[in-house]
């Protein structure tokens, strides 16, 4: 667990405000506003049903894959409204990576998965080469497929075909990367390495993590901000909500007592 | 299996069930269970009979001269209906496929869900239609109103219209059963909906694809009433898309109870033949493929 506060002169590359996302008949996220500051890890917090698996997928409009949502509000990257009527939503999902609640692996060798992102865009193969080789190390998975990147994928463990997932992730070079209970589908010591991962990555890229799960949060996070039935209930840094929440919510979820 | 002598002697075991009843049951299940491969003799009986009477008929006069012969002057030579059939199912199958793919793919990934249902509701009309109404409306479209007369293009149009709502319902449902979380991952790697489709939704949605192909291949080329409402049997191979074209079906149907001669009679005995051989090789390509590409996939829909 890290205590160190956001340094608060760096603008963060992420900030939401305002944001809203409005189902038929409810309001599935109300007027949450929230910075992600650079260098860091903030866990999104709350019991199921929430809004958290939402508000994360707003970050990078694949919000926008489920019919019937209407999003109002801003959600600016480097400075930029994502959802400004000028945005291409396919650029912000380069931007922006995303890693799902199971591993999404593609049925090709483990290369090509890694390499995705880069043919969408034309890289030239010695780019793709190296940017695999590098995502893979930074994703914590080199070593173990180094020798048989032509394997199929669907071959892999699913922790490793989670940290593939990641590594797929990076091999763009995002600046942001989401992660939607990126572990729930995994056993504990996939999960430890999943989350080794992370305390690697957010030391060079800002990570948001939706988790369910409090310790997971205490685990890896600078920031937790707390969601409840929509609305952001408070947000600070790791220890000062897991030991002093302000909230009596807040407190109520983190010691149990609904979930 | 034995199953009354496994049960525990009275008195032994709560389980031991003696009522008369029970025992009924078990021995009306035992007769069901002769029963069965009884009835399924029965039913594979007709398939089996139809095989060995048109084996009969056909194989003792076929001959490579018969399969191969073109000439207008011999009335036991195929060469020209296999011929017609080979490049009619070539084209109709080629625009089949271009009509079903893509409609199937537009169904799946573009179209409302609203838009969609009735796309979908019309090609499973078109499937239930009879042939002979598709061959009426082949025949009033292409024949009459687009003046191609009886022809070759006719024909293949007609048969592809016949044959696309099955490759498009398998486009459909090949799409729109790729795992919903792949489709997210690749969308949210920044794809755009286009190279999702190339690059991830046609390699998982290919072997289903391909079966529908050869399925519709299996049923297209055993149709007779779109061929012969829009067609005129032609004594030569087609030369030109408005020329006459003989299909191995119209053979049959011309042939079989009204020809005059023995010699034509069994001609329509050898297409049969031939058409049965087709759609076996084909729906055993459909099972070879679809296995291999399993194996391919393993692990994808867990």
């Amino acid at each position: 667990m890290s205590d160190a506060a956001p340094t608060p002169h760096e603008p963060p590359i992420l900030n939401v405000q305002g944001l809203s996302v409005l189902a038929k008949d409810r309001k599935i996220l109300d007027n949450v506003t929230l910075d992600f500051p650079g260098h860091s890890l903030t866990a999104v917090v709350g019991p199921s049903g929430c809004g958290k698996t939402t508000f994360v997928r707003t970050l990078n409009r694949m919000v926008e894959l489920t019919p019937g949502l209407r999003v109002t509000g801003k959600v600016n990257y480097a400075g930029q409204n994502i959802y400004a009527r000028e945005v291409n939503p396919v650029m912000v999902r380069r931007r922006i990576g995303m890693v799902f609640q199971r591993p999404t692996v593609f049925p090709m060798s483990i290369f090509e998965n890694a390499a995705f992102g880069l043919r969408l865009v034309h890289e030239s193969e010695d780019v793709i080469d190296r940017a695999v080789t590098e995502s893979l190390v930074r994703a914590g998975l080199w070593d173990e497929v180094k020798t048989d990147l032509d394997r199929s994928a669907l071959s892999l463990s699913g922790g490793q075909q989670q940290r593939l997932c990641i590594a797929r992730a990076l091999a763009v070079n995002p600046k942001v990367l989401l992660l939607d209970e990126p572990t729930s589908a995994l056993d504990p010591a996939a999960t430890q390495r999943v989350e080794q991962t992370m305390e690697r990555l957010k030391q060079e890229i800002v990570l948001v993590l939706v988790t369910h799960n409090v310790s997971q949060a205490a685990r890896v996070s600078d920031r937790v901000a707390f969601l409840h039935t929509g609305h952001l209930i408070e947000v600070g840094a790791t220890a000062d909500i897991l030991e002093r929440p302000k909230n009596p919510l807040t407190e109520q979820f983190i010691t149990g007592r609904f979930g | 299996m034995n199953v009354t002598g496994t049960v525990a002697p009275e008195g032994r075991s709560l389980l031991y069930d003696r009522s008369a009843r029970t025992r009924w049951r078990l021995g009306f299940d035992r007769w069901i269970g002769r029963l069965l491969p009884l009835l399924f003799l029965v039913a594979i009986l007709p398939i089996l009979s139809l095989v060995y009477y048109i084996s009969a008929k056909a194989v003792p006069t076929l001959s490579w001269t018969v399969l191969t012969s073109t000439s207008p002057y011999r009335t036991d030579a195929l060469g020209v209906p296999i011929i017609g059939t080979f490049e009619v199912m070539t084209v109709a199958t080629l625009l089949a496929v271009l009509f079903g793919l893509f409609g199937g793919i537009a169904t799946a990934e573009f179209l409302s869900d609203r838009v969609a249902g009735w796309v979908r509701m019309s090609a499973n009309l078109l499937v239930g239609t009879p042939s002979i109404i598709l061959g009426y409306f082949g025949y009033f479209t292409f024949v009459l109103y687009f003046g191609w007369g009886l022809s070759f293009i006719a024909g293949v149009f007609t048969l592809s219209f016949f044959m696309t709502p099955y490759i498009f319902r398998t486009a459909d449902l090949a799409f729109t059963s790729v795992p919903r979380h792949i489709r997210e991952a690749a969308l949210g790697s920044g794809a755009k909906p286009a190279q999702y489709i190339l690059r991830i939704g046609t390699p998982i949605a290919f072997p289903q694809i391909l079966t529908g192909i050869f399925l519709a291949m299996a049923i297209g080329v055993g149709e007779t009433a779109p061929i012969v409402l829009t067609t005129t049997p032609g004594v030569l191979a087609p030369h030109s898309i408005y020329s006459p074209v003989t299909f191995l079906t119209q053979l049959i149907w011309e042939n079989f109870a009204q020809a005059p001669s023995t010699g034509l009679q069994t001609l329509a005995f050898q297409a049969a033949f031939l058409l049965m051989v087709t759609v076996i090789i084909l729906n055993v390509v459909v099972r070879l493929i679809s296995n291999r590409f399993r194996k391919r996939l393993e692990g994808l829909y867990q």
